[in-house]
């Protein structure tokens, strides 16, 4: 197995050029953040990644969380590794100060996440599931409630859990069934949750649950769901956890991947009741929820970069020492110098240095339209966050699955052994095209809520943008041919959201029937557009002479690689779409 | 040309390391003067005054030098090494330490841990850690420098007749004290820092064999290791595989087996210096990368290789 | 008491090195620079004496091109107080850094100096010996332990064959061996609070010292490739190979 190293180069390179990453800090107002302090704190993560965290993603998988007496035992390592995390007050990142946090942008807890989720998949969701926690506590909660639970939560030395889905409630979330009753100054929640991401663990002496239930006079379906903050101790009046709560782990999922990380069946209220709080006001909890799965869906989008990296890194370092083959002159072939290996990596690379670009762009509109300095532009910057997060979701995600296989298959028959390690790669990737909604719920949100519900316009203006960005390419001669390849697929871009917009969504299946090609394409054009921008920003660097050349010139050639080689297959889901549902749905039920 | 060679030693017996050095010094050619400074070292420059090559040793027998002080050693050199072209030593770590205060003494530079002599005043060395290897020239009247002793073969300890020229002046700094030391004992070295590791695989048998692997780390000082297949056969513990999966070894000398040298068992000791591989199945992949191969039965190999190191 | 620290910006040790192929030296352009470990626990060692009331003040030292200030601020993160760049193009050989230092000495007057036992660039292993000759205070190479008694510092120093432990009168120097600690993490407050402490930067003509080469480099070649191996036919001529020809026994 390769070790782990940040690509501190490629980010720090797609922050300054493409992001603009000092002049967001600027307009922010964070006068004392710059991309000097970003490179600072990447290269700390980055080594705390590969030299604490990456040593552990192995032995995790081998030796996953196990369910005992004491509840959910973690992957020996983890916990020390945990504490040196919260000490080295990583999970502060974005917080405000007002709770102890370092108020830093999104987009550098963005680049900072990748760290943790290339390093170890199965580790960084304790730390995301806790951030999403958090975030809900810290735009929905009383302030009481934010003074008792998030000084601990974000400083790390408490983790958070969301727990939503239920046996009989997955993506339809209006089917919830646990309920809470009031009962003084709290509630008594009673229910089963299932498929809790780090539900219990010993690394930490709390765990705060957020949880969603229904009040007694809660109205039916979603309008009726609330939000409970259910710790793992309850706090005694210092504040310290003493008794502990009716709220426990009694079984963990076996699973494909991500081993390491506690897949729970969470049950509350075996014991009469597990004691509650209520978060904001009642029967608002999906609202709150949906307030945070902007932020949610993007992480996991990010998780498929983060593994493809590991998977890349593997696949090369395995590619340059594998020899096999020999030459006239009797010397050895390593298998990176046949085309078809060289072809495998490339699609690797290429994808995800777009990959990143996008996961990092999209992550800056929040930042944006925090900074905005009036209501239009906060809009608009927020409109293009609801439009890159199930792109980013979907497209990420998906991408990460072919990335990941290809790791699997340059290493060749070895790839097929768990040992070398690129197995647990693509193992763990699996999961995240399901997880915090399916890659067909993104590709409908995209189609749906994203697109036809405000007839285009988000889109169109994405569209504006991409083709203003390939004109001005256009200009540039040595730019001409990436130029004229994005403009192709931007144009399949304009086809298939007038057909959508004008045909498609006239129609009852047709929308969700061709979405997922739809969010694809669009995920396609969109990396293409931020390879060509980098590109663009390296070319002006290499006529200025500036930089590292060797490091320019390969993102230019992985932006052409990427307009050539992976870009056209929009010209395929476009046709894909024009072609409608008919064929998706003209088999009867009875006939499957 | 004339040298001035600092021994190393242990003020009973010359350190063989001196010997590599003397070959060094004749190398760049010119007198050899053997300093032995130390504290009762008689029999050292006796022993020095015999080695080939030598024609002349300096004797500073006293207390300041028992413990080759660095602020003594240095004061006694630097007031030598005017009458030399050249100063040299062993680079051990007593050399080390004392040999780059010699130089700032003089105002001049070092040239560290050579491993080649091109000419009088120019060297190779090995720099990031032997990823490179370097040619310097010193532009210095008294050349400072530290000899490799691994790199040259080694003088012939007997046969010269060197004068011994005892040395009155004492150099004592009065600012550090020997307070005690602390030596190893020759118990069997970590996998990770070993100079030399036997390893075995699954063609040992079972685990009591590997004894006999264990009578052969003996006598080489050397760790014993498993590969991943030995380890999984129940052979032996983890904490002996060495591979991918297990611990990434660089020694000197790695001697594989009974190891068919799969490939995470490579990844884990391809880096070492020199490979030995022992196996009965000539087509076992672990001589692809081995220094010497030797196609044999183990089992009578090994009691063999133990009686005759 | 005020302890010095000196650090070398190099090459991460888990980058490959390159030989350019013009033979002039090693590629360092595309490559990521680093502390160097032996400064990094240099700087950890003189940061704990702190937290354990022995030194009042951390103050690190780094010689070289602007770049160095990175390798200063990650100092300045893992807890030093202040920090000084002295300004050169180049990276200057030992001989020349030692003065420098002096010079850095002479102004602060440390009650000890800790300087890594060696770069894992140039592999030199001279600097810290060197500076204790320029300023006439005792050494002591390779610690792996350190203790301030008083007037003195009792260092165990790692030497051939095991262990050796001397007393140095204060002030003196001290270069770190690998197991003399194991450095810290950066916190990341700390990685911000960095930022605004003090750095200073000199010349070499500030601190009056003329840089001389003393030691021209000729060539960088990379290491001879592994060779074919060779089969041999008994025990006794692998023996006789592993003395005499690979010299390994």
């Amino acid at each position: 197995m390769s070790e782990y190293q940040h690509p501190y180069k490629d980010v720090t390179f797609a922050l300054r050029e493409l992001v603009g990453f000092d002049q967001l800090c600027e307009q922010a107002g964070l006068d004392e953040v710059n991309g000097e302090l970003a490179e600072a704190i990447l290269e700390e993560a980055g080594k705390f990644g590969a030299e604490v965290l990456a040593p552990l993603n192995q032995i995790g998988d081998r030796e996953g969380a196990t369910l005992g007496e004491q509840g959910v035992q973690e992957t020996a390592g983890f916990a020390e590794a945990y504490q040196a995390f919260v000490e080295s007050g990583w999970p502060t990142l974005t917080f405000p100060g007002q709770f102890g946090g370092q108020a830093l942008p999104n987009v550098l807890g963005t680049a900072v996440n990748e760290v943790w989720q290339s390093a170890n998949l199965s580790y960084s969701l304790c730390p995301l599931l806790t951030q999403g926690a958090t975030e809900a506590i810290l735009h929905h909660a009383s302030d009481e409630l934010k003074a008792i639970w998030l000084p601990k939560m974000v400083s790390g030395e408490w983790t958070g859990t969301m727990n939503l889905t239920e046996p009989g409630a997955g993506s339809d979330l209006a089917a919830i069934t646990t309920r809470a009753v009031p009962e003084g100054d709290h509630y008594l929640i009673t229910g089963q949750k299932i498929f809790i991401t780090w539900g219990d663990h010993q690394m930490t002496p709390n765990t705060v649950h957020l949880v969603l239930a229904r009040l007694p006079d809660a109205p039916a379906g979603v309008k009726g769901i609330s939000l409970f903050i259910v710790p793992k101790f309850l706090l005694d009046e210092q504040g310290e956890p003493s008794v502990r709560n009716d709220a426990h782990c009694v079984s963990l999922e076996h699973k494909l991947g991500i081993h390491a990380s506690p897949t729970c069946v969470m049950s509350f209220g075996d014991n009469g009741g597990a004691v509650g709080y209520l978060v904001g006001e009642p029967h608002q909890g999906l609202a709150y929820m949906f307030t945070m799965m902007n932020h949610a869906r993007q992480a996991v989008g990010l998780q498929g970069l983060g593994i493809s990296e590991r998977s890349y890194q593997q696949a090369v370092a395995y590619a340059r020492e594998r020899i096999q083959g020999t030459r006239r002159d009797g010397s050895k072939i390593a298998i990176i110098e046949f085309p078809d290996v060289r072809r495998m990596l490339m699609q690797m690379r290429a994808s995800i240095e777009a990959m990143r670009g996008l996961a990092l762009l999209a992550s800056a509109e929040a930042d944006r339209a925090k900074a905005a300095g009036d209501e239009a532009q906060a809009r608009q910057h927020n409109e293009r966050v609801e439009l890159f997060t199930p792109i980013v979701k979907g497209w990420l995600t998906e991408m990460s699955q072919e990335i990941t296989y290809l790791g699997v298959q340059v290493h060749g028959g070895m790839g097929f052994i768990e040992e070398t390690g690129s197995a647990q790669h693509y193992r763990d990737a699996r999961i995240l095209t399901i997880y915090e909604g399916t890659t067909g719920i993104q590709a409908l949100d995209l189609v749906g809520r994203k697109i036809l519900r405000n007839q285009g316009v988000a889109i169109n203006s994405l569209l504006d943008e991409i083709d203003d960005f390939t004109r001005q390419l256009a200009s540039d001669p040595e730019m001409a041919l990436l130029s004229e390849r994005l403009s192709k697929a931007l144009e399949y871009g304009r086809q298939a959201t007038r057909w959508l917009l004008e045909t498609g969504g006239q129609t009852d299946w047709a929308p969700g029937a061709v979405s997922v090609p739809f969010m694809m394409l669009m995920g396609y054009l969109c990396g293409a557009w931020v390879s060509c921008r980098m590109a663009q920003s390296a070319s002006a660097q290499i006529a200025a002479s500036e930089g590292d050349i060797e490091f320019l010139q390969a993102k230019v050639i992985t932006a052409r690689f990427f307009c050539e080689h992976l870009l056209p297959r929009t010209s395929g889901l476009l046709e894909t779409i024009l072609n409608g549902s008919e064929s998706v749905i003209a088999l009867p039920e009875s006939q499957f | 040309m004339s040298i001035l060679l600092i021994a190393e030693h242990n003020n009973q017996t010359l350190n063989p390391t001196t010997l590599s050095a003397v070959t060094a010094a004749s190398q760049i050619g010119g007198d050899i003067t053997l300093l032995v400074a130390g504290s009762n070292c008689q029999a050292v420059s006796d022993e020095a005054a015999k080695v080939a090559g030598v024609s002349k040793v300096l004797l500073a027998d006293a207390p300041a030098y028992a413990h080759s002080l660095a602020e003594n050693l240095s004061l006694l050199v630097k007031e030598l090494a005017s009458d030399y072209s050249h100063v040299l030593a062993p680079a051990g770590t007593t050399a080390k330490d004392f040999m780059p205060r010699v130089a700032a003494l003089l105002d001049v530079g070092q040239v560290s841990e050579i491993i080649a002599v091109e000419s009088a005043d120019t060297f190779k060395r090995p720099i990031y850690a032997g990823n490179a290897i370097a040619t310097v020239r010193s532009a210095d009247a008294i050349k400072v420098i530290t000899v490799r002793a691994s790199a040259f073969d080694k003088a012939v300890a007997e046969g010269g007749s060197a004068s011994i020229e005892p040395l009155s002046q004492v150099c004592e700094a009065g600012t550090s004290a020997f307070v005690g030391e602390e030596m190893v004992k020759s118990e069997r070295p970590e996998l990770t820092a070993a100079r030399v590791i036997v390893s075995g695989g699954r063609g040992m048998g079972n685990g009591d064999n590997f004894a006999l692997l264990e009578k052969v780390a003996d006598k080489l000082g050397a760790a014993v290791g498993a590969s991943r297949a030995a380890v999984d056969a129940g052979f032996v513990s983890n904490d002996m595989q060495v591979g991918q999966t297990g611990k990434i070894v660089a020694p000197e000398l790695y001697i594989a087996v009974g190891i068919s040298g799969a490939i995470q068992h490579l990844a884990g000791m391809k880096e070492s210096k020199v490979i030995v591989a022992i196996n009965k199945d000539e087509e076992a992949p672990i001589f692809q990368v081995a220094d010497y191969g030797l196609v044999a039965d183990l089992f009578q190999v090994l009691p063999e290789l133990a009686e005759k190191l | 008491m005020k302890i010095l620290v000196s650090v070398k910006r190099v090459i991460d040790y888990n980058a490959k090195v390159r030989v350019k192929a013009d033979n002039s030296d090693v590629d360092l352009a595309n490559v990521k620079m680093a502390l160097n470990p032996f400064c990094e626990i240099a700087v950890e060692e003189a940061i704990r004496l702190k937290e354990a009331g022995v030194a009042s003040e951390v103050v690190v030292v780094s010689i070289g091109p602007k770049t160095v200030q990175e390798q200063l601020r990650t100092a300045l993160a893992l807890g030093a107080d202040r920090a000084i760049q002295i300004d050169t193009e180049q990276m200057p050989e030992p001989l020349n850094v030692a003065k420098l230092l002096a010079k850095v000495v002479e102004a602060e007057q440390p009650g000890l100096v800790i300087l890594g036992k060696q770069s894992i660039d140039s592999d030199n292993n001279q600097t810290g010996q060197m500076l204790a000759a320029l300023t006439g205070r005792p050494q002591g190479t390779f610690a792996s332990a350190v203790k301030v008694e008083g007037d003195k510092a009792v260092v165990t120093r790692e030497v051939d064959g095991g262990l050796r432990t001397v007393e140095l009168a204060l002030p003196a120097i001290v270069t770190t061996d690998l197991r003399l600690n194991e450095p810290r993490y950066a916190k990341l407050p700390d990685i911000m609070k960095a930022k605004k402490k003090p750095l200073e930067v000199k010349t070499p003509t500030d601190l009056g010292v003329e840089l001389k080469q003393h030691i021209e480099l000729l060539k960088v070649e990379a290491p001879a490739a592994r060779q074919a191996g060779i089969k041999v036919d008994s025990v006794d001529a692998l023996v006789d190979k592993l003395k005499n020809e690979a010299k390994v026994i």
